[in-house]
């Protein structure tokens, strides 16, 4: 009885999505394409998450969306360059395109209810080429509002040989942001972002990385929700020496929820992946840090490190952090640690010990975790809350 | 002389276990006492106590410091105070640069005494040369403080912090161990060098070589949390020579 009663949610859930009121409001995506029909009909045999799925344990997308308007919100996107940079940005409609351009396939899509959704109906696309390494940081504003929702979507192309900084910027709205960005990166180039998050809806982005040869993606990102919010990065290390370094800082607002989860998938040899998350959780504030090393079969000389830590600052912030391995060679050097708790004493007493207050120790070892990813140089410190720069 | 530091009848516990058992111990300004003592007699507790770590049940006694009870004062107080213990473990403090460190530190301990902070090119200027002293290079200070230090790096760290602070009772707690005989001579003397008739010193070692180049005016065994006898530089000689034993079974 209670899994016909589920599938019938989903079926509900299913049908409003679908609904003529949400169709009317695609002006530029009449035409339903065959792929957006298969995304959809994958969309409809998963279901909305809940957290009865391991990948979303922490995350009750099902439940959090459950009230909210289902017809497309306001969301404005906006991409700065510099105008020497030869960048071609368009607004195009994919399904004319060669599609192997773009969704490239993983193992990682099996399961990935939000990435159909977004497949479905993505209503804002955004393709990126980029031939040649840009002079300045190419600036992505997105920024929702009013209630509802929206399916933005990205697509980077990098060229071979490029280098390029890109910052996003992520505000606004009372609905359900749900996100999918894909970078493509091509031979020896590299990408180097600058994340934040500072969403007032409810907010779930999805990173699709495929690595070639000698490429390399560094994000650093600051998470500072306003609701609840999900990242999800799903890297595939195609090629051999590719690399990628996530780092996070998250310190969500009051009672809002922040989850973090980053799977690495090296199928090329000689790859390298480095996640770390540094939280600092308090008045009620959820966190998750989930990560997978995945190391296939024959895939020779990797190095994988995953790492946490989480500062709860009262009894009532929570962490939650799941690191897993899936390692099927010996040819691999991995680590993996997770701290979670309140400041160290031992710490904070040889600061007192140098006549710096309690609270002022406090703050600089605060500040202190968040240097590691976040320096002083970083594009991304002026965007920290006050206590913390 | 002028009373500096009086440490009257103190006892202090550690999960009700007595560590420091009735402590009489005066310094006057000026002077440089060593305790020596066996593993385990209590000196590092000692050092903890003044310096006012929390963990430790003082049941009995007070601790004078210029006429003030120090057992009043927070740990960052006691500091502001002149009060500076040089650790025998440095703690690791990822993301806050060394020089930065200095440098709150130091406009912390001036603020307290009603000074404006120093300038940033005077503070610069003093830092690089006490670090020349200390044989620290310049690339040390910009590093995360005592990050991926080394033992040897850690004490001249320690080191680096008394000459730039300039306390008026600094604490050295087994700061020659962990350092080679290169380092060692170079940290003692710098510390050497701070010595003044304005300040003093406590220094908890277990070699009386360190007492060779920072000669004390008294030194002091200390046995299961007591000093059980007093005397002059020629007492550690005699500890250097044959152990403790003669104090542990008197």
């Amino acid at each position: 009885m209670k899994l016909k009663k589920m599938v019938m949610k989903d079926l509900v859930m299913v049908n409003f999505l679908s609904s003529e009121k949400l169709d009317q409001s695609f002006d530029n995506l009449s035409s339903f394409m065959d792929e957006r029909v298969e995304a959809y009909t994958n969309f409809k045999n998963i279901g909305i998450p809940s957290k009865r799925n391991e990948r979303w344990k922490y995350t009750d997308l099902k439940n959090d969306i459950r009230g909210i308007d289902f017809s497309l919100c306001k969301t404005l996107i906006e991409i700065k360059k510099a105008s020497s940079d030869k960048i071609d940005i368009s607004q195009i409609d994919y399904f004319n395109k060669n599609k192997s351009d773009y969704l490239k396939p993983t193992k990682h899509l099996n399961d990935e209810a939000v990435i159909y959704l977004n497949l479905s109906y993505s209503n804002l696309f955004r393709g990126i080429t980029i031939k040649e390494s840009p002079e300045k940081p190419i600036l992505v504003n997105i920024d929702s509002s009013g209630e509802g929702m929206s399916f933005p979507r990205f697509i980077f192309n990098i060229y071979p040989n490029v280098n390029v900084e890109i910052h996003f910027f992520i505000r606004g709205g009372k609905g359900f942001i749900n996100q999918l960005i894909e970078f493509n990166i091509d031979n020896n180039s590299t990408v180097n972002i600058f994340r934040v998050n500072e969403s007032t809806s409810i907010h779930s982005e999805t990173f699709m990385t495929y690595l070639s040869t000698n490429s390399n993606l560094f994000l650093t990102n600051l998470s500072l929700p306003k609701n609840k919010s999900r990242f999800q990065a799903f890297n595939s290390f195609n090629e051999e020496h590719s690399s990628s370094v996530f780092k996070s800082v998250s310190i969500p607002y009051e009672g809002c929820k922040d989850d973090f989860l980053v799977y690495n998938n090296h199928i090329g040899s000689s790859c390298e992946s480095n996640v770390g998350m540094r939280s600092i959780l308090e008045k009620g504030v959820e966190c998750s840090f989930q990560a997978l090393i995945d190391i296939e079969n024959k895939v020779k000389n990797s190095k994988a490190e995953q790492d946490c830590r989480a500062i709860l600052l009262d009894e009532k912030a929570s962490m939650n952090a799941k690191p897993e391995m899936k390692i099927f060679n010996n040819d691999v050097v991995c680590k993996h640690g997770t701290t979670i708790g309140s400041l160290n004493k031992d710490q904070i007493f040889y600061l007192n010990s140098r006549g710096l207050s309690k609270s002022r120790a406090e703050k600089i070892l605060l500040q202190g975790i968040i240097s590691e990813y976040i320096p002083e140089n970083s594009p991304l410190r002026n965007f920290l809350p006050e206590n913390y720069k | 002389m002028k009373q500096f530091l009086n440490i009257k009848n103190l006892s202090v516990s550690v999960d009700e276990k007595l560590i420091i058992n009735n402590l009489n111990l005066k310094i006057n300004k000026g002077e440089i006492h060593a305790i020596m003592g066996p593993n385990g007699s209590g000196k590092s507790t000692l050092s903890n106590v003044l310096a006012g770590k929390n963990g430790y049940n003082v049941t009995n006694g007070d601790i004078l410091f210029c006429k003030e009870n120090l057992l009043d004062f927070s740990p960052d107080e006691r500091a502001n105070k002149g009060i500076f213990l040089a650790f025998q473990y440095p703690v690791e403090i990822p993301g806050v640069t060394n020089i930065n460190f200095i440098k709150t530190a130091m406009e912390s301990n001036r603020e307290f005494q009603g000074l404006d902070p120093l300038k940033p090119g005077d503070f610069l200027k003093l830092i690089k040369e006490k670090a020349e002293l200390l044989g620290i290079p310049e690339d040390r200070l910009k590093r995360q403080l005592n990050v991926g230090f080394s033992g040897g790096e850690k004490k001249r760290n320690e080191a680096l912090q008394l000459m730039m602070l300039n306390p008026s009772l600094a604490i050295l707690d087994e700061t020659d161990s962990g350092l080679d005989v290169d380092a060692f001579k170079i940290v003692a003397d710098a510390i050497n060098s701070t010595r003044s008739k304005d300040n003093s010193m406590l220094i908890i070692t277990h070699y009386q070589r360190l007492l060779e180049r920072i000669q004390p005016d008294i030194v002091h065994v200390f046995v299961n949390g007591s000093i059980i006898e007093s005397g002059g530089p020629e007492l550690a000689n005699e500890i250097e020579k044959n152990g403790y034993e003669r104090f542990s079974n008197g």
